[in-house]
């Protein structure tokens, strides 16, 4: 054995590193379904919205939220960064085979790494906003509104997208379930969780109207 | 009815001329029946142009030496029929391995360096005994080995891959292939912390992304995925039961 090789300190390292990226995944993910429903709380109307953003900020979940959210979004960027060809050769050869050998999983794969370096300046500039913005049916409608509409609907559908084939490919890899099965599974998921966005950003648009 | 006539869009690269550029040339052909890429490419040589450069044995899917492009998708000529063509087909030389002309790579050298990594052969202390009777193996594991086994190493699953593509240390899905048949024979005696050391790495199964290009493009069918998916779940034990036992 080489000596870089003997003098690394943990041989399960890469073992913990691709178990890091996908608890981490899978953690933000499951973030993602709750934030859906929470904000779904909007189609019962304005009262309930605020009953479940009142209860957040009153006992400080909100901040746990940011907190959890910078955690868990900071390893998994740490974890996958290792997996973006990050060379310009690499980048050239990349797009080069993609298109040469036109295989769908290679080219969800580049789309992976372009989603996912987008939803981490989005996420950003989300978690900011409404932690500072504040969360209310009036703050948050006015919001959707005014000026964040395209924003959400950028953010909703590059969030479906990036968690939906990031599940694929855990549950490829680990083979737990047939490909076929898997494709179907996830397309009704996905179409119901992005649905459900949309139909809240169109209840919160409404409601922004309204106020206005 | 008319025979189609086929064009071949073929790469035409000679590493002893480096002043020509790589480039397509086209080729034509009359499409016959039953016609397979093997013979178009020896009529093509034969008739058109004796320094077409490529590679043949078997012809019937066993030598592995026809891997190639087929637009685009790895295949092996001798088992593509131009039938299931379209009328303009290009023909590159598969990525990763070294390009010895045209459409000639050379994966000899590339599989003996990932069976001397993935030592692959069976370890074991046990002195071999001519005159004792043979141990019999149970069919079904047989069989399973079998399965890992059938890989021609035509390196199609290489070719195809990403990470190969970028990464030239990665053994691909053939080599972790090859070092799940070892993890299954009962007779290979390593421990499951050896193997870890040689297949658990960013080199090995956990540098694979998971884009399955190997699995959808294996012209044998080795059922790649699941061999992947069976390795990771082994070595994610054994990486467990070492951090336990310190």
């Amino acid at each position: 054995m080489e000596l870089q090789k003997v003098i690394t300190p943990s041989p399960r390292s890469d073992l913990i590193v691709e178990g890091i990226q996908m608890i981490s995944g899978l953690l933000l993910v499951l973030f993602l379904w709750v934030h859906m429903l929470f904000i779904a709380s909007v189609w019962l109307g304005a009262t309930s919205f605020n009953a479940l953003a009142n209860f957040m900020s009153r006992y400080g979940l909100v901040w746990i939220t940011v907190a959890f959210l910078v955690v868990v979004i900071g390893s998994h960027v740490g974890a996958v960064v290792r997996r973006i060809p990050k060379q310009f050769r690499e980048q050239r050869i990349v797009w080069r085979h993609a298109k040469l050998i036109r295989h769908m999983d290679t080219w969800s794969w580049i789309f992976q790494s372009i989603t996912g370096a987008a939803l981490l300046a989005l996420a950003i500039i989300h978690v900011v906003v409404v932690t500072y913005g504040g969360i209310s049916a009036k703050i948050s409608s006015t919001r959707v509104f005014n000026h964040f509409l395209i924003f959400y609907i950028v953010l909703l559908l590059l969030a479906e997208y990036h968690a939906s084939v990031g599940l694929y490919r855990i549950f490829v890899k680990w083979g737990w379930v047939s490909q076929h099965r898997l494709h179907r599974v996830l397309g009704v998921i996905t179409v119901l969780t992005v649905g459900i966005g949309a139909v809240s950003l169109y209840v919160l648009y409404t409601l922004g109207a309204h106020f206005a | 009815m008319a025979s189609r006539e086929l064009t071949f869009r073929i790469l035409r690269y000679n590493p002893e001329t480096p002043d020509v550029k790589p480039h397509l040339q086209d080729f034509h052909l009359n499409e016959e029946p039953g016609m397979t890429l093997f013979i178009v490419l020896n009529r093509l040589r034969e008739e058109q142009d004796p320094s077409l450069r490529f590679d043949f044995v078997c012809r019937a899917s066993i030598c592995g030496s026809c891997g190639m492009l087929i637009n685009g998708k790895p295949n092996l000529a001798c088992k593509t029929l131009t039938k299931a063509l379209p009328d303009v087909t290009t023909l590159m030389p598969l990525p990763v391995f070294k390009l010895l002309g045209d459409l000639s790579v050379d994966t000899g050298v590339w599989f003996r360096d990932v069976s001397l990594r993935t030592e692959s052969w069976v370890h074991t202390d046990e002195v071999f005994d001519p005159d004792a009777a043979e141990e019999k193996m149970d069919n079904e594991l047989a069989k399973e080995i079998y399965e890992a086994e059938r890989c021609i190493e035509c390196g199609c699953c290489i070719g195809g891959c990403a990470t190969a593509n970028i990464k030239p240390s990665f053994i691909g899905a053939a080599g972790i292939n090859r070092v799940a048949r070892f993890m299954m024979d009962p007779r290979d005696k390593r421990t499951e912390q050896e193997y870890f050391e040689v297949v658990a790495s960013e080199d090995g199964v956990f540098g694979c992304v998971g884009l399955m290009a190997c699995d959808d493009n294996c012209p044998v069918g080795v059922p790649l995925r699941s061999q992947l998916a069976y390795v990771r779940r082994k070595m994610a034990v054994a990486g467990w039961h070492m951090g336990r036992g310190r």
